[in-house]
């Protein structure tokens, strides 16, 4: 890269020259966009990566004028990073699981919602308020519930029922993980009978020893989209977000899916407001257009994740009320979470 | 108009600087403070001060810090960080980075030299040609790349599927997802910096030493052990420099290669500013990166290798 | 020449061999651009459908926008920075002079990685908004020392005794670097800047750290999306910029030709 013999030069500059025309072309005849860098028109939004279609938020920008800058993340660890380092004043509008919003707002890090200013708000589903992490919903409105669950081959292998179905000799090198500490780090210590919440140096300690065993099956961490790797034929199984899970086999029927009998993750992501947001009205907006049971459908029938809007149903009410029963959600630990940090370095 | 002191300055320094030896100082006028001078030195200062050096003083500021777990720190100074770094976790990937990052640049060594040895017989007009030729994937942004080297090495990707038809194999090889993915993918990225100079090194060896050493009797491997290698190692040397460094440090490689397991010092580092929150051991860690980076400069500079080349021109 | 010879053919096909190794994966993306399907797997059927819709992703056209722009202002920046440096550098002496020289050389020799997580750390000490601006700040940071290196020596090659006789013929200082210095170090500043663009154009890691909601640069979406599966658009997108590095590419080499015939004829 850093040399460059002579004869290149005039290559170079005339590529240079041309770039320059080009650029200075597109700016002069492109209209310029009413008010785009006006702050009070753009919204600054970081959520999960494949979450929100693309064709929503165009929708959304196209009704309210609004510019969304969308930026994605991939794991609540890393939503949690990304506002640390940046100036306030940068994010408006987040999406963390439970537990993210529970250290958030012990953190203030997050500011309570205005629910005055959410027209649609009768929308969300009595089922998913008043939880554990937010108890009187001040910070936090439900969005979106994900779960794990096991995605495999059918015609490969049986049916993957307990976590230890993953050590099978059949998935050397073949196995695909979520990479997300707490997910994984809690669905190794379900995996040896601990609950996924546990704190303890020895339980973590038989997690790790856990996954030491099944580290030769694992391929690839990814959160991002797993899908791909199964549709690519990648690998035959894996521990995956249901919506997720849901996409790949809508495009091969052969792969199938089942919950570990140990126990599951529940994640529900939620509408939170970053203290310190420039445009915190446009987020409001948004979030009441989010709220909206048309737009909730489009999202769902891209990512089948499970709604928080009455009557947008991906499973049927009492498989929901199983789910919701069987599944346990991340915990905040406090300090703690130094320990997860630490573990999951160990792990990779 | 007449600049006093300039009458100073003997004149023998003028014919030593009108040859292009790159001096370390090129005049020895001392200025009073002029408006000219001002204009030609102070924003230059501005920068070096301003956009390198605090950032990086604070960086080693930074490594000395508590950590509070949520991406702030405590101002309680500590050699914690470099203790942390001799943990056999990290002590294991910097192992396992420093071999690829050493592969790396062997195998683009061994590429690179029978690759311009061979090229110096060619005529002028196709040696041209060959070069413009290799500044194609040059120009083109290495991620773009890796992601065409996704579609070749992936499991039914092109390679595979290739091979599995030509009855080769009869399984599909585990091209990527590991830390050959992730070597593969570094010396395709870094093949070019490392062409560049090594064509450059070898073009410019004398042909009536090779002559010599061929009348002398030597035979291909002394040619290339007695002549070339001594003539070129600066021009190697600066491309095992520009390919080690990234090697190291290029965590997209890791990151889209190796399935997001298999981590170089790059992901390391990255992952403690922005996942772990871990901003001292960061620090820390990129501290070290920088401490090996300058014992290789210095390596380079006592072979007689010119900084000044590192940097093109 | 017998060294040609012998074993001739076997070299060149190591020098296609190389060139092969280095092609192969664009070409695979070039082709690909053409391809019915959505997924970069297998090739379905042929189809010009991406280089349309290319024009219908406005987050893409942003990113590349984007990279332009940064890539042409971080260059015109640099280039002026870094040719008043080389020149004041070699021209004055002050205090602390050596530290400044020895400075310069690091954003050439350390890990982009060192540089990316430092220039981030400052901008949040210093409470500055990640966005265009921080991004275009850190190409700067990174381009300028190589603009420096390029024009320094052309500085050393320069006969220092010009400016002298140009100042003594009654220009002042202003005039004769202006006059005089200036167009002799035309060549180092041209290959300067062309080194920084190019180096802008590449940027992966810095831009990853430097970057702020809103600021994709092209690396960057390649980058968010590389995961959950880049369209055939982008394919479509290289395929284009590929075609344009062509075409100069072989647009000079005829122009040299034609130059090289010229002097022979001379």
């Amino acid at each position: 890269m850093k040399r460059l013999s002579s004869s290149v030069k005039t290559i170079l500059g005339s590529i240079l020259a041309v770039t320059l025309l080009v650029t200075l072309t597109i700016f002069v005849f492109k209209k310029p966009k009413e008010n785009v860098s006006d702050t009070s028109k753009t919204l600054n939004v970081l959520n999960w990566t494949s979450y929100i279609p693309l064709e929503v938020i165009k929708d959304f920008e196209k009704e309210s004028g609004i510019k969304i800058n969308y930026g994605t993340y991939s794991s609540n660890e890393e939503l949690l990073a990304k506002l640390v380092s940046s100036a306030e004043g940068t994010y408006d509008l987040v999406f963390p699981s439970d537990y993210m919003v529970d250290l958030m707002s012990s953190r203030d890090m997050i500011v309570p919602l205005d629910k005055s200013k959410l027209k649609n708000l009768e929308n969300v589903s009595p089922l998913f308020l008043g939880q554990s992490y937010d108890e009187e919903n001040k910070y936090s409105l439900p969005f979106l519930l994900a779960t794990t669950v096991f995605l495999y081959d059918s015609t490969k292998l049986p049916r993957l029922t307990s976590y230890k179905d993953l050590l099978n000799e059949k998935l050397k090198n073949n196995l695909i993980l979520l990479d997300d500490q707490r997910i994984i780090i809690g669905a190794m210590l379900q995996a040896t009978g601990r609950p996924m919440n546990d704190v303890r140096e020895d339980s973590l300690e038989d997690s790790l020893n856990f996954f030491e065993k099944l580290k030769p099956n694992i391929k690839a961490f990814d959160s991002d989209s797993p899908k791909t790797f199964f549709i690519t034929k990648e690998v035959d199984a894996g521990l995956v977000w249901n919506a997720e899970a849901l996409i790949a086999v809508e495009e091969n029927p052969d792969l199938k899916i089942s919950y570990p009998a140990e126990g599951f993750a529940l994640s529900m992501d939620n509408y939170c407001l970053v203290k310190g947001g420039k445009n915190h009205d446009a987020a409001y907006l948004f979030i009441d257009y989010l709220l909206r049971p048309d737009v909730a459908q489009k999202i769902v029938d891209e990512y089948p994740y499970i709604s928080a809007i009455k009557g947008v149903d991906t499973v049927p009410e009492n498989e929901l009320i199983e789910i919701l029963n069987n599944g346990s959600y991340v915990e905040n630990v406090g300090a703690d979470i130094k320990k997860f940090d630490k573990l999951w370095a160990k792990y990779k | 108009m007449i600049n006093p002191s300039r009458t100073t300055i003997p004149r023998g320094v003028f014919e030593r600087f009108s040859q292009p030896v790159p001096a370390k100082t090129a005049t020895t006028r001392k200025e009073k403070p002029s408006l000219f001078k001002t204009v030609f030195t102070l924003p230059i200062i501005f920068y070096a001060l301003l956009l390198i050096a605090l950032p990086i003083l604070y960086v080693f500021f930074l490594s000395f810090l508590r950590s509070d777990n949520y991406g702030g720190y405590l101002y309680e100074f500590n050699l914690e960080n470099y203790g942390e770094i001799l943990d056999s976790t990290y002590l294991s990937i910097f192992l396992k980075s420093a071999v690829i990052g050493l592969a790396t640049t062997a195998i683009c060594l061994a590429i690179s030299y029978p690759f311009a040895i061979f090229l110096r017989g060619k005529s002028e007009r196709k040696r041209n040609f060959i070069m413009k030729l290799i500044m194609v994937p040059f120009l083109t942004n290495s991620l773009i790349r890796t992601y065409g080297l996704i579609t070749l090495l992936r499991k039914n990707g092109v390679i595979n599927s290739t091979l599995l038809n030509l009855g080769l194999i009869g399984a599909p090889l585990n091209l990527m997802y590991n830390n050959l993915g992730i070597l593969i993918g570094m010396v395709y990225t870094l093949l070019p910096f490392m062409l560049l100079p090594v064509c450059s090194a070898v073009s410019k060896v004398d042909q009536n030493l090779l002559d010599a050493a061929s009348d002398l009797g030597a035979g291909k491997v002394q040619k290339f052990f007695k002549v070339y290698l001594p003539l070129t190692l600066q021009g190697a040397f600066n491309g095992s420099l520009m390919v080690f460094t990234p090697a190291i440090g290029y965590f997209f490689i890791a990151d889209v290669l190796g399935g997001g397991k298999a981590m170089i010092i790059g992901n390391l580092v990255k992952n403690q500013f922005l996942t772990a929150r871990n901003w001292p051991l960061g620090a820390a860690l990129s501290i070290l990166l920088l401490v090996i980076t300058f014992l290789l400069v210095k390596l380079y500079k006592k072979i007689g290798g010119n900084l000044d080349e590192l940097g093109g021109g | 020449m017998r060294l040609i010879k012998r074993g001739g053919k076997l070299r060149n096909l190591y020098i296609f061999l190389v060139l092969l190794l280095l092609f192969l994966p664009i070409f695979i993306l070039v082709a690909f651009s053409f391809n019915e399907s959505k997924l970069n797997v297998i090739f379905t059927g042929f189809t010009f459908d991406w280089y349309g819709k290319l024009f219908e992703n406005p987050d893409l056209l942003d990113a590349f926008k984007n990279t332009l722009l940064i890539a042409v202002a971080s260059t015109a920046i640099s280039t002026v920075l870094g040719t008043i440096g080389a020149f004041g550098l070699y021209k004055f002496q002050f205090r602390g002079k050596s530290f400044i020289d020895k400075l310069l050389y690091i954003p050439i020799v350390i890990p982009e990685i060192v540089l990316g997580i430092a220039l981030l750390s400052i901008f949040t000490l210093a409470k500055i908004e990640l966005s265009l601006w921080t991004v275009l700040l850190a190409h700067i940071s990174f381009s300028v020392p190589f603009v420096i290196t390029s024009v320094r020596s052309t500085l050393y090659a320069m006969p220092k005794n010009i400016e002298e006789a140009a100042e003594d013929l009654g220009a002042n200082r202003w005039q004769s670097f202006w006059y005089v210095t200036l167009p002799i170090l035309k060549p180092g500043i041209v290959s300067g800047a062309l080194l920084a663009f190019t180096l802008s154009l590449d940027d992966v890691v810095i831009s990853y750290f430097a970057a702020g909601p809103g600021t994709n640069t092209l690396p960057l979406y390649i980058y968010a999306n590389i995961k959950t599966g880049i369209s055939p658009d982008v394919n479509a997108l290289t395929t284009l910029m590929l075609i344009f590095t062509i075409t100069v590419l072989a647009l000079s080499a005829h122009l040299e030709s034609k130059k090289q015939l010229e002097r022979v004829i001379k």
